[in-house]
């Protein structure tokens, strides 16, 4: 009798983890079905009192219709090509970096480190007052003199968008930390082979570390496809602005069009979902050895 | 930190101390090291350092970008003692981390024991409760605004089911705290409940069955083992997204936009509107060096606390 009762209670104790990770999972999930419900729904569907759940009539027009209301798709080029420029730049100047500081140590390079992970507790909204004013002055960029004034430097430009972020320290850190973990007998074969510095971090130790390089792309990617303050303050014009952007504005400008709204926002969240659901492997170590977004 | 020491203390023993290599060997080394890092060394320089740097100077000034700025000594820092929204910017981002760090973290630390477990289907609920996290809190936002509507929202919507009358969410002073807080714990749970997931299954097995071999119960077992073996894993937790919570914008910019009655005003707010709203550089540095210096505080109260990030992988 006391084994039948114990075997139910672990069975109801299964169903109750599996009902409560169930409504968890459902709560996370159920925004997102909302904004693809909406995405596809007709005025008169969204307007409706009481709400409707599901659209009467599946509207999926209102895509082609969004884009043609405000430039989506060249907001998310913009967002593309900064995010791929990021990622390339951190990956190469980063690991380089990391790289030099794991293992080539030299006179200063313990200090370098500690002003890197010092760099790491600095909050975004310290620096960035003076890196917009140091976009903003440039010289000799966007009509400024020598000194910086006359013109409006960097802002509304690439450069803006792109120099800034190109390395952060927090990759350099990361891949410190992946470097560490590699023998050293292997640079020493190298050494002893006749492959110099450069050749020895690009060609015998960067081939193993491939999943560091994968998990950073991977999270300077969606970092930079979400990044919202920057590109906000520095661009001005229609053509240069990206997805998050775009959408805010869109969002003042057109109060009530939730469908295409919803239809912008799909636009901006799905590839980072499907990236995250390709690259899930990587993602979850990043921010497990990482944890910072 | 000490932990991640440890590689390069081994490699020292593998490898000899430096000065037993040849001299020439030594300098191509610090010349190709020199030359790898020279890059995002230049880059830290120019948009960490000097705008550290600026924003300590800027903050003893009074600067609307078109002039120059013009010395103000203590001025700035004296006007923010004084400055009531500022205060309330303090406190609201106070509540705001209550909520989303230690709150959160115990919701997070409960579902992470769940999923710790042989079950079916694990890998679901895991990318199902991460998924917010990978995706731009701009976007989420938006989605959590029409969320909210008061009359076609869902958010309402589900209340009247139950037959509840729901509130006017984000213009009502009372509610739209608790609303932007919930946006920000239905985003953060996925990455803290990820990392104490990861930390629980590095937790060695043979403890738990001495544990159980000593007669100790399951909670007995949660209280004195699980939780000081994820002393450095909630250390971890806790500062990074005590750095996050306290750097939330995204989502009042959309929500709220600090409102109703600056109920909703955070001090990344109020340091976007003195400085690109209002144009005064100066006090708007001040205000972050306000946010900096709180936000160090916190870090080494939390050091003293779990004594610090001893023993962390």
């Amino acid at each position: 009798m006391a084994v039948v009762d114990g075997v139910r209670r672990v069975r109801a104790g299964r169903i109750a983890l599996y009902l409560t990770l169930g409504a968890i999972s459902v709560v996370m999930i159920v925004p997102f079905v909302w904004m693809l419900l909406t995405s596809v729904k007709t005025p008169a569907d969204i307007a409706a009192f009481p709400v409707r759940i599901l659209p009467t009539k599946w509207a999926f027009g209102n895509y082609a219709d969004a884009l043609q209301a405000a430039p989506f798709a060249t907001y998310a080029r913009n967002s593309f090509v900064i995010a791929a420029s990021h990622t390339v730049l951190n990956v190469v100047i980063a690991s380089m970096a990391g790289y030099a500081l794991a293992r080539l140590r030299f006179r200063g390079s313990q200090l370098i480190f500690l002003g890197f992970v010092g760099a790491l507790m600095i909050p975004t909204y310290t620096k960035i007052l003076p890196e917009f004013l140091i976009v903003r002055f440039m010289p000799l960029f966007g009509g400024n003199d020598i000194t910086g004034q006359g013109g409006t430097g960097w802002l509304d430009t690439w450069w803006a968008l792109i120099i800034p972020g190109a390395v952060s320290p927090f990759s350099v850190f990361l891949f410190r930390q992946f470097y560490l973990d590699l023998p050293v007998e292997l640079e020493e074969a190298a050494r002893l082979d006749g492959l110099g510095e450069l050749g020895i971090y690009a060609r015998i130790m960067t081939p193993l570390v491939k999943p560091a390089f994968i998990t950073v792309a991977l999270l300077t990617f969606e970092g930079s496809w979400n990044n919202f303050l920057w590109p906000l303050l520095v661009t001005k014009s229609d053509s240069l602005r990206v997805i998050q952007v775009g959408l805010s504005v869109f969002r003042t400008e057109n109060d009530t069009q939730w469908a295409f709204l919803m239809a912008g926002t799909t636009l901006a969240t799905v590839p980072m979902v499907v990236l995250f659901l390709i690259g899930q492997r990587y993602f979850v170590q990043g921010f497990a050895t990482a944890g910072i977004k | 930190m000490t932990g991640t020491m440890v590689p390069e203390r081994v490699r020292e023993v593998v490898a000899g101390p430096a000065t037993n290599q040849p001299r020439r060997l030594l300098r191509s080394r610090r010349r190709a090291g020199l030359l790898m890092v020279a890059p995002a060394l230049l880059h830290a320089l120019i948009w960490i350092g000097i705008p550290l740097v600026a924003a300590v100077v800027l903050s003893f000034t009074s600067y609307d970008v078109l002039t120059p700025p013009r010395f103000a000594g203590l001025d700035n820092f004296r006007e923010l003692v004084h400055d009531d929204v500022f205060r309330r910017a303090v406190l609201n981002t106070s509540v705001y981390t209550f909520f989303t760090v230690p709150v959160a973290m115990t919701i997070a630390l409960l579902i992470a024991l769940m999923l710790n477990s042989k079950l079916t289907g694990r890998a679901i609920f895991r990318t199902a409760i991460f998924i917010p996290q990978v995706t731009a809190t701009i976007a989420v936002a938006l989605v959590w605004l029409w969320i909210y509507d008061p009359r076609s929202g869902l958010a309402n919507a589900i209340l009247s089911f139950l037959g509840l009358d729901g509130p006017n969410w984000l213009s009502s002073t009372s509610w739209a705290m608790p609303a932007v807080i919930m946006v920000g714990i239905w985003q953060g749970i996925g990455l803290k409940m990820l990392i104490y997931l990861a930390a629980l299954q590095s937790l060695p097995g043979e403890l738990y069955e001495a544990a159980s071999v000593d007669g100790a119960s399951k909670v007995r077992q949660f209280f004195s083992l699980t939780v000081p073996l994820l002393k450095p894993a909630t250390f971890f937790v806790f500062v990074t997204s005590v750095i996050g919570a306290f750097q939330s914008f995204d989502q009042v910019y959309i929500l709220t936009d600090g409102g109703p009655a600056n109920s909703t005003t955070m001090m990344t707010y109020e340091i976007y509107k003195s400085a690109f709203r209002e144009f005064r550089m100066g006090y708007a540095c001040a205000q972050s060096l306000v946010l900096f210096a709180l936000l160090l505080m916190l870090t080494l109260v939390n050091r003293r606390i779990t004594g610090g990030d001893r023993g962390s992988r």
